[in-house]
């Protein structure tokens, strides 16, 4: 069959790319009026005719950030596939019955049609996910039961929930930014050279504390479920502490903060999973952990440093090893938090064997098997151990 | 068409300073220019990301500043900050004159005891400047909530002087690497382009272009084991800026063909990790053969 070329039904072309707008909005990509004029505007620039400048402006002016982009192509195909589809079906669905049918009521059948589409697809269910409520409920459920949907909406509360620690963490380092103080001692002597006139003044100011993060992540079959989690809980992290270290084990240690560095979250947690053996494998979280200890611990561990420890315990291991391991972990450092996403069932007890060998070396445990557990964690980091000692099991 | 001719000029200025583009690239080039808007450019490092803003700035013929982004970076670096020194010297200067207080202190905040910093800079520019704002993501996010007034408003307000508007907007270039990820406002404020690692055809095209007198079979090498060696997953992947020093200096040794014990001796221009060196040397045979080229035995 003769399949018209997209630009014969390019009659109105700003409201189409309203359409395009509209699509593109229920895909996720945040776009508002501004957005709609500059594509306009980009278009009317671009040459006339030639399809492919006519996609590559729009993706410059319509894409914001590296998924986006990526998916352009493939969405933009979509729209235009799915348009003229919906327009030819209607047309012909028209045709036999009237043919007389006026210009105008063509356009208004095109029209009824593609609004059809647009409203019809599957961006009902999206939009009922972005109301209030369904932010409420995903809150309390737990990772397992997640859909792919509701992972996505997850992971953006995740987001603002890390953006929200790094502005608190600035707001502390602007206080300390206040408390510049005049070294008067030092100003005196520095002036000395101007012949006591007082030009240059010397300033003190409290050090800054920096806060740094390790993460050691479980990555074997029993925690599968909650580890590809952790990787975006890891990513979100980057904004709140300045420097952060991560390694996954099962049976072995992996350090894995370059990958993560260099990579966009969506990529890297394939990369962890394709570059480290043992994924989704058995756990000797003791020999790891002193592993960790042996390699690391005396560069990444300090004063300074939060650890925290995704996993759910269960340890194949010798338990000595595992408490000699975590002995040494919590000494050499600022706080230990347990993320074990077991924890969040109410019959939990800390049986693994691992999980109880470890009890003692550990500020807080915190279940992770949702969102409030998380936020529970991320604030439990931001306090003193002195605190926090004990809080869970007092 | 007219804008097809412009669209094409746009190319050849960037091909003209050996900038090798392909049509995305153009494009975004093409629309920021034309909607005025700034471009926000990341991609893994190395692969000419920063490259843009100079070949634009060189293109058109106007001045590049650029702001390079720290953690810490605040507006006194970003922007202006009086010149305190010389401010108390000249006030020294003019103790025994009879001028009033007034007079001073409009004399003291004036122009020339003002530093300007890149952003002024750019606003205050009397032709239309590039202002390449590099590395974004290593900034604090309220440097970026700053970067936001001054790309919408394009004007800086100073309490003693006043409001400065930007004479000639600045073609503005962000580059960022996402260490970090940017703020749904700044992003909306932008157009995007996203630059990968280079397929084979162009990364030959751009060493060509950066390095004239190499011997053409040894171009193509290498650009053949660059590829293979993008593929092995090392920490750093090198980019083209690795692969432009590799073949420069390759080229300065007059060799013409790469072997096993050149590519030993010289992997340090390519990759600055020792996991990653270790890890090369021990699939260099295997890449080698990839290549193409016959390793000798023995």
């Amino acid at each position: 069959m003769h399949q018209p070329s997209l630009i014969a039904y390019r009659t109105a072309l700003s409201a189409n790319m309203l359409y395009f707008c509209r699509f593109l909005r229920n895909k996720g990509f945040n776009l508002g009026p501004s957005e709609e004029a500059d594509a306009l505007n980009a278009i009317s620039l671009v040459p006339i005719g030639e399809e492919k400048f006519f996609r590559q402006s729009l993706k410059t002016v319509l894409a914001k950030n590296n998924y986006q982009f990526n998916a352009f192509n493939d969405l933009y195909t979509e729209f235009w596939d799915q348009y003229a589809k919906a327009v030819n079906s209607k047309l012909k669905e028209d045709q036999p019955e009237k043919n007389t049918l006026s210009d105008a009521q063509k356009k208004e059948a095109q029209f009824n049609a593609l609004k059809d589409w647009l409203n019809l697809s599957p961006s009902t269910e999206e939009i009922s996910l972005h109301s209030y409520s369904a932010i409420e409920v995903l809150t309390k459920k737990n990772f397992q039961d997640l859909s792919d949907d509701e992972m996505l909406l997850m992971m953006s509360l995740l987001k603002r929930l890390a953006r929200k620690i790094a502005h608190q963490k600035s707001r502390l380092k602007k206080r300390t930014k206040k408390r510049r103080i005049v070294d008067i001692k030092r100003t005196i002597r520095d002036n000395m050279r101007y012949g006591g006139e007082m030009q240059r003044l010397v300033y003190s100011k409290r050090k800054d504390r920096r806060l740094k993060l390790v993460l050691l992540c479980d990555v074997s079959k029993s925690m599968d479920l909650y580890s590809r989690f952790f990787v975006h809980l890891i990513y979100a992290f980057q904004n709140a502490y300045d420097k952060i270290e991560t390694f996954v084990f099962s049976t072995a240690l992996h350090k894995v903060s370059e990958m993560l560095n260099n990579h966009e979250f969506e990529k890297a947690f394939d990369t962890i999973s394709e570059r480290v053996p043992h994924w989704s494998g058995g756990t000797t979280i003791g020999s790891c952990l002193l592993d960790f200890n042996l390699n690391y611990g005396h560069s990444h561990l300090d004063k300074k440093t939060i650890v925290f420890i995704l996993s759910d315990g269960w340890d194949t291991g010798d338990p000595l090893t595992m408490k000699a391991a975590m002995k040494f972990i919590y000494k050499k450092s600022r706080k230990v938090i347990w993320l074990n996403p077991l924890a969040g069932n109410p019959e939990f007890s800390p049986d693994a064997m691992g999980m109880k060998t470890a009890l003692p070396y550990i500020d807080t445990l915190v279940s992770a098997h949702n969102l409030d557990s998380l936020k529970q964690a991320i604030h439990a980091s931001v306090k003193r151990r002195d605190i926090m000692k004990n809080q869970f099991y007092s | 068409m007219m804008e097809n001719a412009e669209l094409d000029k746009i190319r050849k200025l960037l091909l003209e300073q050996d900038y090798i583009t392909e049509d995305t690239i153009a494009m975004a080039v093409f629309l920021a220019l034309k909607l005025e808007k700034p471009l926000l450019v990341e991609g893994p490092a190395g692969v000419g990301k920063t490259e843009i803003a100079k070949v634009i700035a060189k293109a058109l013929d106007s001045e590049l500043i650029r702001l390079q982004c720290y953690e810490g970076l605040d507006s006194t670096h970003a922007l202006y900050e009086w010149n305190y020194q010389r401010q108390l010297l000249y006030l020294k200067m003019q103790e025994n004159e009879s001028k009033s207080i007034k007079d001073k202190e409009k004399d003291i905040f004036s122009a020339r005891f003002l530093l300007e910093r890149p952003v002024l800079k750019a606003i205050t520019s009397k032709k239309k400047s590039v202002l390449l704002i590099d590395e974004i993501d290593r900034a604090d996010e309220e440097f970026e909530s700053f970067l936001l007034e001054v790309l919408s408003d394009w004007q800086v307000t100073i309490p003693e002087i006043g409001t400065i508007s930007a004479v000639h907007r600045p073609y503005v270039i962000l580059t960022g690497n996402r260490t970090r990820e940017l703020s749904e406002a700044l992003r909306r404020r932008c157009l995007y382009l996203w630059i990968d690692y280079p397929d084979f055809e162009k990364e030959l095209a751009i060493v060509n272009a950066k390095v004239p007198g190499i011997d053409a079979k040894l171009g193509k090498q290498i650009c053949l084991f660059m590829q293979e060696l993008r593929k092995l997953k090392l920490e750093k992947t090198p980019g083209i800026s690795e692969t432009i020093d590799w073949a420069k200096t390759l080229s300065i040794l007059h060799l013409s063909h790469l072997d096993k014990e050149v590519v030993e001796r010289t992997l340090g221009v390519v990759l600055k990790d020792w996991q990653d060196m270790r890890k090369t040397t021990d699939a260099l045979s295997e890449l080698l053969d990839k290549t193409g080229v016959v390793s000798r035995i023995g």
